[in-house]
């Protein structure tokens, strides 16, 4: 038995400084959350920050334990190492314990962890607490995008012909509280805005409640959390929180239909592809709504993604793909990554009924989309579950664009 | 016993009149015999304990190509080695592998070789059944792989929620192999559990008291009695599974009613109890290396006893923090955030009474001290990242993220997995009579060490900072990239010092012909299974030691003075047991059936899948397995037995339930002894 090898002796050394870097950069990796937008350690709103207050704290707390104990592990192996020249039959003093020194270790960690439970306690009650004047939203999931419903006239109904359906992105008047609750029409999601509050599981058959709240106007992004089959990585989602005015000129224009021709030749053909073909399972309020009402729609979740006002959000198809190209890259609302394209989904003034800036709209996704969307997102449309490729021509593709341009 | 029996009980020889022959009695195969086949039929808990290392390494590969694919898949935005559809079986299969093919049965592998050892046994209560448990693990273990090969793996995730684990949302048969799979590893468990705990409990050398057993003898039990009550609530689950995904019942159906946390609930019920039946066999493995290398004993025996009974039972009131997010209620969770938060002081305990035995003693840095004292500190980090789990606001923003990979590889990886590693490099000589090398066993921590860190401590930030468990997939933006490649290459050295513990098993086999053999206690050991010859003659001990106090060997040694000064009293040659030729030692006989039992499960699983007529085949084969297994006479032909027909040393013979029927059925009591002359343990 060699006791000496340079081999491991330098292996050693490398395996201590290069773990005691990788922790130190860790650490201060923490303290470093621009440009990570789905980070829990830069709250932006009151839940999340309720949090942050809890959790410092703790981290702390383990941080100094894990020191000490580490301290003391490493300092009891140096301090006490047999050495070379010890006598291989004189042995240390043979201790078989101390009562008192057991009780001690016993009670100061239950000391500690009540302190921590008494935190924990009020902070789950704080974050429980009904707010006045919230807005109410039904978040439902299913595979693999969010649906929401804003119960607009606060009569406890979602479904009411004045309040509105929405999908992938969830608008947000900032400084106001949003009482959301998650449900899921297949299986379970979990719906998460780390800059906002905790994630809250959207379990189909039950109708859980989450506050959310932004403090400041800006784009919150999120990422579905509870395995959800095939492509549960593509599942995102964001909050787009707007200045009071804003949010109330986007709920009037929510509220509008699509009723109206489009006047557009191109549109006009797009429309009718749209009808045969999207409105099977897409709705597009004053088009078909009334109709799909009654007729089965052939998913597994029973709906598709309500397209009525489908250009005044930025992203599309669980919110992987930006709908408009980059105008400004410094524009406070242009999106970190979504996609194939570097950034963007600004829908500008779009967003709030506005026209449709058709030359910042990203027509080489959509219309890559259009061609194949199994191509572009996993999905299992043979079961009933995503978007199938409906073999369009290229003329039909065009077509649709147009008319979808029209969808402000 | 409320069998009733008609033969005549303890026959004595000479009283033969009639001989009792019913149709299907097999001669039992011969003991002593060497050689492949000899495995095959083997009822010995060491060679069943070997063969629960081996097959469970052998996961371990399979399950780390898996974690490979995994971290190279992830080294960068839109990684396209693997599919998604393909990537969720990939994560799925791998943590199945981890936790029911590879820590689970690595566990028990130590359980089975060692615990009979350590309390003087000469084999385990049902040493066919041990059989049993172990051919029902690997073809469990078979049958669930085999999925790879019959149209994909599960890809529901090894938690498997409701309703996504339904036929239409994953219409594969991938989850049907990991249901059926895990319903007979699940046996296996089960048949284990209930055979080890008898063990221990009645199988004990004289004066061996419950609080003189070795701390790793009491981890296993307390390790199958959580197995004993867990495995049947999965089991269960999975049941009401099968019967959904086969038979169209409803038991998750939620367009019937179903409540989707139904599942989660049973799952977890088992699910958390496992995590501490995971840990607790590495705890009980460090617990004996850490004295046998500071020099003295471990520090708060009973408390380290009775931290580790507190787990087994607080380990049971907890399993609801994995559902702080699913809507449980604010009442729910703030109860589980409370359970959960206190099982930390037990497991504190644990650590502060391993850093008080190493404190003040002579620190001998071998490998196993060295992965034990990895465990120490890499199980710290994971307890402590546990405790900021239990912080149940906090949980919100961190489940389901990397945070949680990172935490319970830390506990299951850094914690279990650096256990059992200090155990293969303790007990390889005990088993296979040679040492591992030392420069490469040290070489092996060191690297071992590096990897691990560099694979699992980037995920905590990465959790930390947003990124999902189970996504095949990110987009760049999201400020993963860095840590994503750290962790890709810690993976590759982490997976290096594996292939180097691999080849330090064959190179040292191969220069152990030049070494002097290890002999029976080549570490200067505390407890009796170092008191026998390395490695482990077939009977274990002869005689069977009376023990007095804990680390008896150690006591035959040295003894102790008033002041707590040690002083030989015994040459270690003079206490160490010889090799005898353990003729007189009546041994379990080999047997076909638990083979042959074991075998028909698989068989009736494919059954269930693809055509019903392969049920009957294989419940033909189990029935008939049982059969064959129940009149199977006692004794092989040649047993072993003293000349007057009995044996003193008693904890041996077959099953429990035919341990009393003595004497041989077609064969006459008193043997040739020329022929048993030829029987030589």
């Amino acid at each position: 038995m060699p006791r000496r090898s340079l081999t491991v002796r330098i292996l050693q050394v490398v395996t201590l400084v290069v773990v005691t870097f990788l922790f130190a950069a860790l650490i201060a990796a923490a303290f470093f959350n621009d440009g990570r937008p789905l980070t829990t350690l830069s709250p932006s709103g009151p839940s999340s920050a309720s949090i942050q207050k809890l959790v410092l704290p703790v981290f702390a707390i383990a941080g100094v334990v894990f020191v000490l104990v580490l301290g003391a592990v490493l300092t009891v192996a140096w301090k006490f190492r047999s050495k070379d020249e010890d006598d291989p039959e004189e042995f240390p003093e043979q201790v078989h314990g101390r009562t008192f020194l057991e009780i001690g270790w016993t009670i100061l960690p239950a000391l500690i962890l009540a302190g921590v439970a008494v935190g924990t306690v009020t902070t789950i009650i704080d974050l429980n607490r009904k707010e006045p004047d919230s807005i109410n939203v039904q978040v439902t999931g299913q595979q693999w995008w969010w649906q929401y419903k804003y119960d607009v006239n606060n009569d406890g109904n979602f479904d009411g012909p004045e309040d509105i359906i929405t999908a992938t992105e969830m608008v947000v008047p900032a400084g106001r509280p949003i009482q959301v609750t998650t449900t899921s029409n297949d299986v379970i999601h979990s719906y998460w805005i780390p800059g906002l509050n905790g994630k809250r599981d959207a379990v189909p058959g039950l109708r859980n409640p989450l506050k959310l709240q932004a403090d400041e106007p800006g784009i919150y992004r999120g990422q579905c959390t509870e395995y959800c089959g095939l492509s549960h990585a593509n599942m995102r989602m964001l909050v787009r929180a707007v200045p009071a005015g804003d949010y109330d000129a986007w709920v009037r224009n929510q509220l509008k239909d699509h009723a109206a021709e489009p006047t557009d030749p191109k549109a006009i053909e797009g429309k009718k592809t749209w009808l045969a073909l999207c409105g099977q399972c897409h709705v597009i309020k004053g088009v078909n709504d009334v109709k799909a009402k009654t007729t089965p729609v052939p998913l597994v979740a029973g709906v598709a993604p309500d397209l009525t006002h489908l250009m005044t959000r930025g992203t599309f198809a669980g919110s992987i793909f930006n709908l408009y190209n980059p105008t400004d890259p410094n524009d406070p609302n242009v999106l970190l990554s979504a996609g194939d394209v570097a950034s963007a989904g600004n829908p500008g003034a779009a967003l709030t009924g506005g026209t449709v800036a058709t030359a910042n709209v990203n027509r080489v996704t959509l219309e890559a989309w259009l061609r194949n969307a199994p191509a572009m997102k996993p999905m299992y449309p043979q079961g009933g579950r995503g978007m199938p490729n409906l073999a369009l021509t290229e003329d039909q593709i065009d077509q649709l664009v147009a008319y979808l341009e029209t969808l402000n | 016993m409320a069998l009733t029996e008609s033969r005549p009980l303890a026959l004595t020889s000479g009283d033969v009149d009639t001989v009792y022959k019913p149709a299907g009695v097999f001669t039992r195969p011969k003991s002593g015999a060497t050689g492949w086949k000899s495995w095959l039929t083997t009822v010995d808990h060491k060679k069943i304990g070997i063969m629960y290392g081996a097959a469970a390494i052998f996961f371990f590969v399979i399950g780390g190509i898996e974690a490979l694919l995994i971290r190279v898949q992830l080294w960068a935005p839109r990684g396209t080695l693997l599919s998604a559809n393909l990537y969720n079986q990939v994560f799925t299969m791998h943590g199945t592998t981890m936790i029911f093919l590879v820590v689970m049965p690595i566990g028990a592998a130590f359980a089975n070789y060692l615990m009979p050892l350590q309390i003087g046994a000469r084999d385990v209560a049902y040493p066919r059944i041990n059989a049993f448990s172990f051919w029902a693990f690997l073809f469990g273990g078979v049958f669930l792989n085999s999925s790879w090969l019959l149209g994909g793996g599960a890809d529901g995730g090894w938690f498997n929620y409701a309703p996504n684990n339904g036929v239409i949302f994953s219409p594969t048969n991938g989850i049907d192999f990991w249901n059926l799979g895990l319903i007979i590893t699940g046996v296996a468990s089960l048949a284990g559990a209930v055979n080890l705990i008898v063990t221990v409990l009645n199988m004990r050398a004289p004066g061996m008291t419950l609080m003189k057993m070795p701390i790793f003898t009491w981890m296993t039990l307390v390790t199958q009695f959580l197995l004993l009550f867990a495995i049947p609530v999965l089991t269960a689950a999975q049941i009401l599974l099968m019967m959904d995904r086969l038979f169209d019942a409803n038991f998750f159906n939620v367009a019937k009613g179903a409540n989707p946390l139904l599942w989660q609930h049973l799952f977890w019920i088992f699910g958390h109890p496992e995590v501490y039946l995971m840990i607790l066999p590495a705890f009980g493995i460090v617990s004996e290396i850490l004295p046998t290398f500071a020099r003295k004993p471990i520090f708060g025996y009973p408390f380290i006893v009775f931290s580790g009974i507190a787990i087994g039972f607080m380990g049971w009131g907890v399993w609801a923090h994995h559902m702080f997010v699913s809507g449980i209620g604010p009442i729910t969770v703030t109860t589980f955030a409370l359970t959960t938060m206190f099982i930390a002081v037990p497991t504190g305990v644990k650590i502060l009474n391993w850093v008080a035995t190493m404190w003040g003693g002579k620190l001998q840095f071998t490998s196993p001290m060295l992965f034990s004292i990895g465990l120490v500190t890499m199980f710290t980090i994971g307890g402590l990242s546990g405790v900021t789990h239990s912080v149940a606001p906090a949980d919100t923003q961190q489940t389901d993220t990397y945070y949680i990979v990172a935490h319970f590889h830390y506990v299951l990886f850094g914690g279990a997995f650096f256990g059992f590693m200090a155990g293969f490099y303790f007990y390889w000589p005990k088993v296979f009579g040679y040492l591992l090398n030392e420069k490469l066993g040290k070489a092996n921590f060191w690297l071992m060490l590096l990897g691990f860190n560099l694979t699992f401590a980037p995920m905590h930030i990465l959790g930390l900072q947003g990124m999902s468990r189970r996504i095949y997939t990110y987009d760049a933006g999201y400020g993963f990239e860095v840590w994503n490649k750290v962790a890709t290459i810690g993976a590759f050295i982490l997976a290096s010092s594996i292939a180097l513990f691999i080849f330090n098993m064959f190179y040292s086999k191969s220069k152990a012909k030049n070494l002097p053999a290890p002999g029976a206690d080549p570490w200067d050991a505390r407890t009796i299974e170092w008191m026998i010859p390395s490695p482990t003659p077939e009977y274990n001990f002869d005689p069977i030691p009376t023990v007095s106090r804990v680390d008896d060997f150690w006591y035959r040694k040295y003894g102790e003075t008033k002041d707590g000064k040690l002083v030989r009293i015994a040459a270690t040659d003079d206490v160490v047991q010889k090799l005898s030729d353990g003729k007189h030692i009546h041994l379990p006989s080999p047997s076909y059936w638990p083979i042959v039992l074991a075998f028909g499960m698989p068989i009736a699983a494919y059954g269930l899948i693809f055509n019903m007529w392969l049920c009957l085949v294989g419940g033909i084969i189990i029935v008939g397995g049982l059969y064959g297994w129940v009149l199977e006479p006692p004794d092989d032909p040649e047993a072993s037995h003293d000349d007057d027909g009995t044996d003193t040393h008693a904890s041996d013979g077959g099953d429990a339930a035919v341990t009393e029927i003595s004497g041989s059925v077609d064969q006459p009591n008193e043997l040739d002894p020329a022929k048993e002359a030829e029987t030589v343990g």
